[in-house]
C-alpha cells in the first residue's frame, strides 16, 4: 500500500467516526447534500449525497461541480444495489484548438460569406490536419482554412465525449434494479485549506489583551461548494510524523513556552480538535471565508524584551559596530482561570495597540502552534527600536587542541524613559560548555543556551560581560 | 451509454439580503516598511511593505441577516486581516471573492449559462443576435453552441462577441462582504480596518557638510509609496519605523482578470514566413521612477517652513503621523518633510580595516562623518532606516559626495555616515616576518590632504590570536584592537606591531 492509499485509507476511517459526532442542526429537508471536512493543511475531505437515477443495467454518471484538483485514486462511490465497473477523471479541456484537433478525419461544415454581396455558401468538409494550420477536403479540392483571409465559419455537429470544460469525474455503475436512490460521492482534495487568524488589541497601561480568533478558510479547488456542512479539523493527517530534522540547525525560537495541561470542552476525535462550523456555508471558489470561534477580553499580558546571540555572534562581525535590536515579546497564558481558556488551533496572531489618538494601529504578527489548554505563549512580534544589544566576542583563548576561552561582552542600552528587562540568551553552547566567570548570575536553560535577565535603566545601559570554556 | 449529470438535491438555505456599505467617510493609512529590505530608495515596482488602513463607513442593515459589501478596498487587502466594529449584530462570515469584473471573468461567470452571440452581418454591417450558450472558455479559447452548431469564438473572421444577462456578484474593485445577523433594522458607522501590501516607504536624508568640515544640516523626507490600484483621499496618514515581524503567509491575489483571448486553432496559411519575435526595449517602470525619483531626493533643498511630521511611541516603534489629511492616490510615491537639524558638530574621520596578517595591501582609506545622536549634538531624535545621500558645501554649490544608507537609530546611539573613499589618504601593510609564534607586520598611512587628519585602524585577528606588541597605542572595541592616530598634513605615519597566532593544533596522536 503505498503512502497515500496509507493515508487515504486512514482520513476515510477518521470520516467514518465523524459523521455521527457532527453537530450540524438539520432542518426540515433533510440533511445538507454536501459536506467538507478540512485540515489544516491544504487538503479536504468532501462528501457529496446526490440523488441518482439507476436505470438498470450499464451506465455511466457524471459528476459535476467537483473539485478540478481532486485526487481521482481516493473517490469512492457508495450506493445502494450498484456495482461500480470504473471510474474516469477526464482533464482533456474543451478548446477551440482540441475541438479542430478531435475532428481530424471527420466532417464539419464551413460556411463562406462573399464579402460583396453577403450571401453565404454551405459546404461540407474533411478535416485533413491540424499541424500549424488548418488543412481541408472540400469535395476533391484541397484547401488551407481561411487561407486567403476571407471569412470562413466552421460548424462541428457535436463535442467529443471527452472534451469538457471543467475536469469531470464519471463512474460506470451496474445497477440490478432501476429506480432513483441516494448515493454518497467521497473524495480528498488539495485547494481546500484553513488555518486561525487572532486579533489581539494590547493594552499596556493594563497591561491586557484582548483576542479574538477566526477561522480562515481558503478555497482554490476550482470548485464552488454550495451550503456544505463544514467541518475543520485540527490536524494534519497526511504529514504525521514525516517531518525531517535538522539536528545541525538552530532550533526556530518557539512560541509555546510551557505546554498546558487543562482539558477543554471542544469536540475531539482522536487526538484531533474539530471545530464545526454552526450552519451550513458555501466556501465558492476562489474565496477567502472568516468565521468566528474566539472571543475574550482582559486577558492578562507581559510585554517583555528578549535577545538571542548565536555563538560568536559578534556585532563588529561586518565591520561596522551595529547594536541590534531586542525582540519585543508578549507573553500571556491560555489556561481557563487567568487566560484565553481555550486550545488554540495554528495560525497567525496579529497584534495592535492604540496609538495616541486612540486608533488601532499594527505592531507586528507571530505564528503560533497548535497551543493546548492551560498554555505559556511567548510571542515576538518585532524589533524594539529603543532597546539595543551588542554583543562582542571579546577575547578567545585556545587553552587546549579542542578547549577554547571565550570572553563575551553585552552591551544592553535602552533609550526608553523606562526601565526594561530583556532576556539575554547566549546560544549554541554545546558539548561540553562551561560558564567560568559571569557579571550576573545566569540559568542554563537547557545544555545549549545560557540566559540572563537583565534589567536595563531608563534611557541608560547595563553591560553583561561572561566567559565561557568550550570543548568539542 | 447515456451521460447522466446527478444534480444535487435541492438544499433550502435563507438568502441574505445585499447590503452595500457607504463609501469611507473617514480614512486613515499607517505604512510599514518593508521588514528584510536593506535600507535605502524604494524600488516603485516592487514595494514590499504593507499599511493597516481603517476606514469609517455607514451601514443601514435590514433585521435578519445581510450580506454587507464593503466596495472599494486596497487589491493587497489580506482578508484574514479584517476587522469590523461597531456591529452591533453578530458577525457570522467575512469573505473575499479574488475575481474581479473583466472580460474573462464574465465569460467564466457565464459558462453553461445562456447568452446571447452577436454577429454582424458580413453585407450590411447588421448585427444579428442569437441566442446560445458558451460551452467552455478553458484555456483562453471559447467554444459556443447555437441552433446551428457548435463554432469557436472569433475564428471565423467575422466579428464575433457576446452579450451577457447580466454581471453576476463581480465588482470593479476588490470586495469584502461580511455575513452579519442584526435583531432590528440598524444604520451606525461601523470601522473597517485590514492590511494591505503593496505599500512602503522610506526615510531619504539628505546630509550637507559645511566648508570648513566641522558640522552638518541634516535634513529628511519620508518617502511612502502605495502601489495599489486603490487611492486613499484625505486620508490621516501615519508611517511606522522598526522592524515588525510578518509571517510569510501567502495571500491569495486578487484575479484582475484579462481580456477575452478566444484563442483559436492553428491559423498559419500557405504565405505565411516564420517571424522571430522582436523583443523591443521599453524602458520599464523603474527605470523611468528613479530617474523621476532620485533629483527629488537629491536637490531637496530643505524648505525653510516646510511642515514636518510629528512622532509618538507605539510600543517598542515609532509612529510618525503626517500633520493634515493627504491624499494618497493609487500608484502613487509621495514626500513628507521628516526632520531638519543644522549645525550638527561632525568629526570627519578617516578609516581602515585590515586583515592583522595582510602581506602586502594597498589601499584607500574611507570617509566618515561622525556625531552622536543626542540634543548636545542638535539631533537627540529616533532616526528611521533610510538612504542617505552626504553633500560637501562648495563656493555656495553643493556638491553629492556619497550615497550611503543608515539603520534604525535610538537616541543616544553614535551616528556614522559614509562619505566616500579617499585617494588622497592611502594605507599600504606589510609583512616582515612570519614566524609560526610571531608576525610583525608594519602599515604606512600617507596623507596628502592640505591638513591634520584622525586616522583609525581597525584589526582583524585570527580566532585566537592576540596583539603582542605596537609602536602606537591600541584600544579595543569589540574584541578587537583599534588604533587612532593623528596624521599631519603631507605626512606619512608607520605603525609597527606584533601578533602571536593562537597555539598550533598538536597532533594528538
Amino acid at each position: 500500500m503505498s503512502r497515500s492509499q496509507a493515508v487515504s485509507a486512514r482520513l476515510a476511517r477518521l470520516a467514518w467516526l465523524l459523521w455521527p459526532l457532527l453537530n450540524v442542526p438539520a432542518p426540515a429537508a433533510g440533511t445538507p447534500p454536501l459536506s467538507v471536512t478540512i485540515y489544516t493543511d491544504d487538503l479536504a475531505l468532501v462528501q457529496d449525497r446526490r440523488q441518482i437515477d439507476v436505470k438498470g443495467g450499464r451506465q455511466r454518471i457524471e459528476f459535476e461541480g467537483i473539485s478540478a484538483q481532486i485526487r481521482p485514486e481516493t473517490v469512492s462511490l457508495s450506493a445502494h444495489d450498484i456495482t461500480i465497473i470504473e471510474q474516469n477523471f477526464d482533464f482533456d479541456l474543451l478548446t477551440p484548438a482540441k475541438l479542430m484537433e478531435k475532428a481530424v478525419g471527420g466532417q464539419v461544415t464551413i460556411v463562406r460569406t462573399n464579402p460583396s454581396t453577403g450571401a453565404e455558401t454551405r459546404e461540407q468538409a474533411e478535416v485533413l490536419a491540424t499541424n500549424g494550420g488548418v488543412v481541408l477536403k472540400i469535395g476533391q479540392r484541397i484547401e488551407v482554412l481561411r487561407d486567403d483571409g476571407l471569412p470562413v465559419r466552421v460548424i462541428f455537429d457535436k463535442v467529443p465525449d471527452n472534451l469538457r470544460a471543467h475536469p469531470t469525474l464519471s463512474v460506470t455503475i451496474d445497477g440490478a434494479h432501476p429506480g432513483a436512490r441516494p448515493a454518497t460521492l467521497s473524495y480528498l482534495t488539495p485547494g481546500l485549506g484553513w488555518r486561525a487568524d487572532y486579533v489581539a488589541l494590547y493594552d499596556e497601561a493594563q497591561g491586557q489583551i484582548d483576542v479574538q480568533g477566526w477561522v480562515t478558510l481558503t478555497n482554490s479547488s476550482g470548485a464552488t461548494y454550495q451550503d456544505a456542512a463544514t467541518v475543520l479539523v485540527a490536524g494534519n493527517p497526511a504529514q504525521a510524523g514525516s517531518r525531517p530534522v535538522n539536528f545541525r540547525a538552530p532550533a526556530p525560537r518557539s512560541s509555546l513556552q510551557e505546554a498546558g495541561t487543562e482539558s477543554g470542552s471542544r469536540d475531539r476525535v482522536g487526538d484531533y480538535y474539530l471545530y464545526p462550523l454552526s450552519q451550513p456555508t458555501t466556501i465558492a471558489n476562489l474565496q477567502t471565508k472568516q468565521v468566528s470561534f474566539l472571543e475574550v477580553a482582559g486577558v492578562p499580558a507581559e510585554h517583555g524584551y528578549e535577545f538571542r546571540n548565536r555563538w560568536l555572534g559578534t556585532a563588529d562581525a561586518s565591520g561596522v559596530a551595529t547594536p541590534q535590536s531586542a525582540k519585543s515579546t508578549y507573553s500571556f497564558s491560555t489556561s481557563a482561570h487567568s487566560g484565553l481558556g481555550d486550545q488554540l488551533p495554528a495560525g497567525v496572531l496579529r497584534f495592535y495597540e492604540r496609538d495616541r489618538r486612540g486608533a488601532p494601529q499594527f505592531i507586528g504578527e507571530s505564528r503560533i502552534e497548535p497551543t493546548p489548554m492551560g498554555s505559556t505563549l511567548s510571542l515576538a512580534t518585532g524589533d524594539a527600536f529603543d532597546v539595543k544589544v551588542r554583543a562582542s566576542v571579546e577575547k578567545r583563548t585556545r587553552l587546549a587542541n579542542l578547549e577554547w576561552q571565550t570572553d563575551m561582552r553585552y552591551q544592553l542600552t535602552n533609550a526608553l524613559p523606562r526601565e526594561v528587562t530583556v532576556h539575554l540568551l547566549q546560544e549554541g553552547l554545546r558539548g561540553d560548555a562551561r560558564l567560568l566567570s559571569e557579571s550576573l548570575k545566569s540559568t542554563r536553560r537547557s545544555a545549549e543556551v545560557a540566559e540572563w535577565v537583565v534589567s536595563v535603566p531608563a534611557n541608560g545601559k547595563t553591560d553583561v560581560t561572561a566567559s565561557f570554556d568550550t570543548r568539542y | 451509454m447515456t451521460a447522466l449529470a446527478a444534480a444535487p438535491a435541492a438544499w433550502p438555505a435563507a438568502v441574505p439580503a445585499e447590503v452595500r456599505a457607504d463609501a469611507p467617510a473617514d480614512l486613515s493609512v499607517t505604512l510599514y516598511r518593508a521588514p528584510y529590505r536593506s535600507p535605502g530608495s524604494l524600488d516603485l515596482d516592487r514595494l514590499g511593505g504593507f499599511a493597516l488602513v481603517s476606514e469609517i463607513r455607514t451601514v443601514r442593515l435590514p433585521a435578519g441577516e445581510s450580506r454587507l459589501r464593503f466596495e472599494g478596498v486596497a487589491d493587497g487587502i489580506e482578508p484574514a486581516s479584517a476587522i469590523v466594529t461597531g456591529l452591533d449584530g453578530v458577525v457570522l462570515e467575512k469573505n473575499r471573492d479574488a475575481a474581479l469584473l473583466s472580460p474573462r471573468a464574465l465569460i467564466d461567470a457565464a459558462a453553461g449559462k445562456p447568452v446571447q452571440l452577436l454577429r454582424a452581418d458580413a453585407k450590411t454591417g447588421e448585427p444579428e443576435r442569437l441566442p446560445g450558450r458558451i460551452l467552455s472558455d478553458a484555456d483562453g479559447g471559447v467554444v459556443f453552441e447555437t441552433a446551428q452548431g457548435i463554432e469557436a469564438l472569433r475564428c471565423s473572421g467575422l466579428s464575433e462577441s457576446f452579450s451577457f444577462a447580466g454581471i453576476g456578484a463581480l465588482s470593479a474593485h476588490p470586495v469584502l462582504s461580511v455575513l452579519v445577523q442584526s435583531p432590528h433594522p440598524v444604520s451606525r458607522q461601523v470601522t473597517l480596518s485590514y492590511l494591505a501590501r503593496g505599500f512602503d516607504w522610506t526615510a531619504d536624508y539628505t546630509a550637507t557638510l559645511s566648508a570648513d568640515g566641522k558640522s552638518m544640516d541634516l535634513g529628511a523626507w519620508v518617502t511612502l509609496a502605495n502601489g495599489n490600484g486603490v487611492g486613499f483621499p484625505a486620508a490621516h496618514t501615519q508611517v511606522v519605523a522598526g522592524r515588525v515581524n510578518r509571517e510569510g503567509a501567502d495571500v491569495r491575489p486578487l484575479d484582475a482578470g484579462g481580456p477575452i483571448l478566444a484563442r483559436c486553432w492553428p491559423r498559419g496559411s500557405t504565405s505565411d514566413t516564420p517571424v522571430l519575435l522582436q523583443l523591443t526595449g521599453a524602458l520599464s517602470r523603474s527605470e523611468t521612477a528613479r530617474a523621476a525619483i532620485m533629483p527629488m531626493a537629491m536637490l531637496a533643498a530643505p524648505a525653510a517652513d516646510a511642515q514636518h511630521v510629528a512622532q509618538e511611541q507605539l510600543g517598542d516603534l515609532k509612529l510618525y503621523r503626517v500633520p493634515e489629511p493627504t491624499t494618497v492616490a493609487s500608484r502613487q510615491s509621495k514626500q513628507v518633510r521628516l526632520m531638519d537639524r543644522h549645525e550638527i558638530p561632525v568629526e570627519v574621520i578617516y578609516v581602515a580595516e585590515l586583515d592583522s596578517g595582510a602581506a602586502s595591501v594597498a589601499v584607500a582609506a574611507g570617509r566618515r562623518l561622525r556625531t552622536r545622536n543626542t540634543a548636545a549634538h542638535h539631533l537627540g531624535l529616533a532616526l528611521p532606516s533610510g538612504s542617505v545621500a552626504v553633500f560637501a558645501s562648495h563656493d555656495g554649490m553643493r556638491l553629492l559626495e556619497r550615497e550611503s544608507a543608515i539603520q534604525d537609530l535610538a537616541v543616544g546611539e553614535e551616528l556614522e555616515l559614509d562619505a566616500g573613499a579617499s585617494p588622497d589618504v592611502r594605507l599600504s601593510a606589510t609583512s616582515e616576518t612570519a614566524d609560526a609564534d610571531r608576525r610583525a607586520n608594519r602599515v604606512e598611512i600617507r596623507n596628502a590632504r592640505p591638513g591634520a587628519i584622525r586616522f583609525e585602524l581597525r584589526l582583524r585577528l585570527p580566532d585566537g590570536a592576540r596583539l603582542i606588541h605596537a609602536d602606537h597605542a591600541a584600544v579595543t572595541e569589540n574584541g578587537r584592537p583599534l588604533f587612532r592616530l593623528d596624521v599631519p598634513a603631507a605626512a606619512t605615519v608607520t605603525l609597527r606591531y606584533e601578533v602571536e597566532p593562537a597555539p598550533a593544533l598538536k597532533n594528538p596522536r
